[in-house]
């Protein structure tokens, strides 16, 4: 008999510590927080399990979250060791001809954040839950990335995100997490920036990175620099 | 890897720019050779700051800025100092 993982199964467990962990990363256990101890070693995350419930026992104590961020933080850097994909000796280098207190600065996050009643409907799909979206990785990998154009004057309340790749929660919360709208109006109005180039822009990072390599990528560009780019913050999730 | 294309691409078309990210992808992102990164000590999905950490918001964004002016090479990186916070903060 296969066993999912599904906790409701009250029939006797056969489940493998490997199908446990794995379980967390688009199984019956989905919590794309964690999702990186199926990307890891099994020793790494049953080295973190463990460590995790040693460092709760001492937080419902002292209340210190400190150790608990460290380790999570120190558990997905292992997990994601290593080059991926792709690796370039070299690349290329821009000066920035002016001080950015001078800059037009852009800003471009790979979130998957857009505008209230300007959604990307992904495949075609309106509506398109986050829930939906964790169930469909392959399709994104293989889909061309769509960039949604949010004016820097949206409001938080409308804008939206979703991304079938990263635990959405606290981007969900405040999108200045990972597509910091507020606080680069607010540099611009300061003066530490010469201008925030508008609209900002997100995609879904989860997406077919040859086609954003060879075409895509470039195109973006051109449209950046017709919004008045003079230079860039790029933030991936 | 996708911001890795898309730094590339922008440089490449005369946009300097700056990444700022968690730490947790450092290797794959520096394999590609990005014009500047700044890391943060921050887990994944929290690449900025904890929810309405305003403090830490703006401090990450003007040391992102800040590498833009001072960046001289590709390819450089540097860690944001102070560790992630967690909240409650006000909003």
């Amino acid at each position: 008999m296969t066993n999912t993982g599904n906790r409701s199964n009250h029939e006797p467990s056969k489940e493998t510590f490997d199908e446990f962990r794995n379980s967390f990363s688009y199984g019956s256990r989905t919590d794309l927080f964690f999702k990186w101890m199926k990307s890891g070693s099994a020793d790494l995350a049953a080295g973190f399990l463990q460590e995790l419930l040693d460092l709760t026992g001492h937080l419902i104590d002292d209340g210190d979250t400190r150790p608990i961020v460290e380790t999570i933080i120190n558990a997905q850097a292992e997990a994601y060791a290593g080059p991926g994909s792709f690796e370039y000796e070299d690349g290329p280098f821009t000066k920035l001809d002016q001080p950015v207190s001078e800059s037009r600065v852009a800003l471009l996050t790979t979130t998957g954040h857009f505008v209230k009643g300007n959604d990307p409907n992904p495949f075609g799909i309106e509506n398109l839950t986050q829930e939906q979206a964790t169930t469909m990785t392959a399709e994104f990998g293989r889909a061309d990335p769509v960039l949604s154009e949010i004016p820097t004057t949206t409001s938080a309340a409308n804008t939206r995100v979703r991304h079938a790749g990263y635990d959405i929660r606290a981007s969900a919360s405040d999108r200045n997490v990972s597509l910091p709208i507020d606080r680069m109006n607010e540099l611009a109005d300061e003066g530490v920036i010469g201008g925030f180039v508008s609209p900002a822009f997100s995609f879904v990072g989860l997406t077919s990175q040859l086609r954003l390599r060879n075409e895509i990528g470039f195109e973006w560009a051109a449209r950046a620099k017709a919004a008045g780019a003079q230079a860039a913050l790029l933030i991936p999730i | 890897m996708s911001v890795g294309h898309v730094a590339r691409a922008f440089e490449a078309a005369g946009i300097p720019n700056a990444i700022i990210m968690s730490k947790v992808f450092r290797d794959r992102t520096a394999a590609m050779s990005p014009p500047r990164v700044l890391l943060t000590r921050h887990p994944m999905g929290r690449p900025v700051s904890a929810p309405f950490d305003v403090e830490k918001q703006r401090g990450v964004l003007k040391a992102g800025l800040e590498l833009l002016d001072s960046a001289t090479e590709g390819g450089t990186i540097i860690e944001y100092e102070k560790p992630y916070r967690t909240g409650p903060f006000d909003n």
